[in-house]
């Protein structure tokens, strides 16, 4: 039995080894899935008649990323320890990582792709307001200028111009 | 001419590559370091090395380049597009070292690489230019003289880099508070991305198509303008989408716009391939924009229309071959062809580059479709240059039908391991204003403005049931291999007989480092398990 999570469901499923395929048992739901592996990381399924192509990725941390004829589908395996992977990187703003629920908390500025610093637009003790440009972060030759999440003062800046920096890296802590 | 150096990487060197061996020429690639595995390196009969990652210290690097076309015996250079395809002094140091620079003369890149000259030519050729600043401002010009500029021609106004190209050091500023943050982000990026900060203004036209015309040169003064590229789908003045013939150009309007384009580099004696982009109102008049003294990265749809291969005409006019083409050949279009630049960008995410490894990768083929790709199964995308990984085009008798293709082919588009514009293609081919052919150079930046964000790649119901059935497939098919479980966060009840001694296979990655899915270099588990369903079956 598998609790595998898509979007904002999770559904129990039961496969079992069939003639010609799989036994597969969703929520109760029991279907012949007819699935051939193609190679590695794909596999041909023939549901009902209808041919699906499906690739299989490893995603970080674990979680797949399931092709379904070419449309994205996040995707996790694994048991419903009290809920511990619901949602487990859901509801955030790219680049800008809560590190708490109350506002008066400090926010960091992360990444939100790898790149190099051009410009570092403030320095610690600064107030800065929301929405202002904090770091400007090269990558493919484009500048994409990072804003603050909120209003407040700069902790501290983690990163120095030209630094090469890593997604997520955090670059800059507004207290 | 016998061995072709390529001053470039991607694509278009491996579009080059072809070109030489379609020739009977030999070819030269070179690379920096993250790019040694690379497809146009592979593909080359001989391949040099140019020093490091960061442009400037390999393809941008003149020298390096210069010293690796005499090293290798190549007796020409092709620059390409970017890098350094539009820099006069590249131009001129391969001309000083004996090598024939594929492309027009350093006197003319200087000329029509310089925005504010290129005006005056076109202005002088009698073609009528956008209202803008006369002279460029250099680095050091006070930002209260520009902001004075900008007031005489009045707002909008667009800040442009004198030696941009790309969009890059570019930015539209709508009223005088968001002059002056604009001017500094444009000068910032224009000398970081051309080592030249220097820009100059121009008034932003209302609701403007881009066509541009793609033109060839020979050396005996004949100059031959081609049926026009539309390229208004862009965004953020990037051009992601180009057509040909525009659905907004009549017969009357494309003679009158490829002979204003034909007598601006009759004017200054272009040779070699080059394009001059203008800006066409919904009245129909236009206004040169500049000219772009290189192959175009949307060749391959005018090559489509016609039937010529541009590259092949690039090198043959540099060995001094007479342009002996029929003129109405190349002004009337034969069908029409659709181009989708497809980027290692994230769309859900604002279009942020995806760089990081491809894992599994099928091109789009069949009847008239065209891919020019540089990325094929384990390429790593790297973080250092132009995030294109493929063009893929369409050809079609008429619009519909190309169109009808295009989409056909982004349907079989299959990138796994990065995120690429393809799931935003599926959705611009299919919106009514494209189809419509209703659309202006603002129109796709309008739309996304409307979408709030919203993502193109939203799994539906069967989607989403599919892929959970073939999630719990897979990690049944592998548990059952004697695979252990693909990471920390795949958790199988009851315990899947994880295995220490596998731990490893699984580490060195899924399905693993270089391997094209399939190609499978371990024959273990998945091959066995396959043959016993089989067997089975």
């Amino acid at each position: 039995m598998y609790e595998v999570e898509t979007g904002a469901r999770t559904r129990s499923v039961r496969v079992a080894r069939a003639a010609g395929g799989y036994d597969v048992t969703v929520d109760g739901h029991e279907r012949r899935i007819d699935a051939v592996p193609i190679g590695r990381a794909a596999w041909s399924l023939l549901i009902g008649g209808r041919s699906y192509d499906v690739g299989v990725v490893e995603a970080r941390s674990g979680a797949l990323t399931v092709y379904v004829n070419g449309r994205m589908v996040p995707v996790t395996v694994g048991s419903p320890v009290r809920g511990r992977h619901r949602g487990a990187s859901r509801g955030q703003t790219p680049g800008i990582d809560r590190a708490g629920p109350d506002p008066g908390l400090a926010q960091t500025l992360t990444a939100p792709m790898p790149g190099r610093v051009v410009k570092v637009l403030v320095k610690a003790g600064d107030a800065v307001r929301a929405r202002q440009g904090l770091v400007v972060v090269e990558a493919m030759k484009m500048e994409n200028e990072l804003r603050a999440p909120r209003a407040g003062i700069v902790g501290e800046v983690r990163v120095a111009e030209g630094a090469l920096v890593e997604a997520q890296t955090v670059l800059v802590v507004i207290e | 001419m016998r061995k072709i150096l390529i001053a470039n990487r991607g694509e278009i060197a491996v579009r080059v590559v072809r070109a030489c061996r379609d020739l009977g020429l030999a070819s030269v690639a070179v690379y920096s370091e993250c790019d040694r595995a690379s497809r146009h390196v592979r593909l080359a009969d001989e391949a040099r090395s140019i020093g490091p990652n960061a442009p400037v210290e390999s393809y941008l690097h003149s020298g390096r380049l210069i010293d690796a076309a005499r090293a290798s015996g190549a007796d020409a250079v092709h620059p390409g597009y970017g890098f350094l395809a539009e820099n006069e002094a590249f131009a001129a140091a391969c001309r000083e070292a004996g090598l024939t620079f594929i492309g027009p003369t350093p006197e003319v890149i200087a000329l029509m690489g310089s925005k504010t000259a290129a005006r005056e030519a076109a202005a002088a050729a009698g073609v009528p230019v956008v209202p803008g600043t006369d002279r460029p401002f250099d680095a050091a010009a006070p930002e209260s003289a520009i902001a004075a500029e900008a007031a005489r021609i009045g707002y909008p106004v667009l800040i442009k880099a004198v030696a941009g190209g790309g969009g890059k050091g570019m930015r539209a500023v709508v009223s005088a508070d968001d002059l002056a943050s604009a001017i500094r982000a444009a000068r910032s990026e224009a000398g970081a991305a051309f080592g030249d900060a220097a820009v100059y203004l121009e008034r932003r036209l209302v609701r403007p198509r881009h066509v541009e015309v793609q033109l060839l040169g020979d050396r005996y003064g004949t100059v031959l303008p081609f049926v026009e590229r539309e390229c208004s789908i862009q965004r953020r003045h990037q051009k992601v989408i180009e057509e040909t013939p525009s659905p907004a150009v009549s017969g009357d309007l494309r003679a009158r716009i490829a002979s204003a384009a034909a007598a601006v580099a009759r004017s200054v004696g272009y040779t070699g391939a080059g394009t001059i982009e203008f800006l066409l109102e919904e009245d129909g008049r236009f206004y040169f924009l500049e000219m772009n003294t290189r192959l175009q990265v949307e060749h391959p749809i005018t090559e489509l229309v016609t039937g010529l291969d541009l590259v092949e005409w690039q090198i043959r006019l540099a060995r001094g071959e007479r342009l002996d083409l029929d003129p109405a050949t190349v002004l009337t279009p034969r069908g029409h062809a659709i181009e989708c630049r497809i980027y290692a960008e994230d769309p859900d995410a604002g279009f942020l580059p995806s760089p990081g490894r491809i894992v599994a990768l099928t091109a789009p083929g069949g009847p008239f479709v065209r891919d020019d790709s540089g990325a094929e199964p384990g390429t790593e995308v790297p973080i250092f240059y132009d995030p294109l990984i493929s063009k893929l085009s369409a050809w079609g008798g008429t619009r519909p039908q190309a169109i009808a293709r295009m989409q056909r082919a982004l349907r079989e588009y299959d990138v796994r391991g990065i995120r690429t514009t393809v799931p935003f293609f599926r959705w611009m081919l299919a919106e009514r204003s494209f189809q419509d052919g209703e659309f202006h150079t603002a129109t796709l930046d309008d739309l996304l403005q409307r979408r709030q964000g919203e993502p193109f790649s939203t799994p539906d119901e069967d989607d989403e049931e599919v892929a959970v059935i073939a999630a719990a497939i897979h990690a049944s098919a592998r548990r059952d291999a004697g695979d252990s479980p693909p990471g920390d966060a795949v958790r199988l009840k009851p315990d899947p007989g994880y295995v220490d001694g596998l731990r490893g296979d699984v580490a060195s990655g899924f399905p693993g480092p270089l391997t094209p899915a399939g190609a499978g270099s371990r024959t273990g588990g998945w091959k066995r398990q396959a043959r016993l369903e089989a067997l089975r079956a």
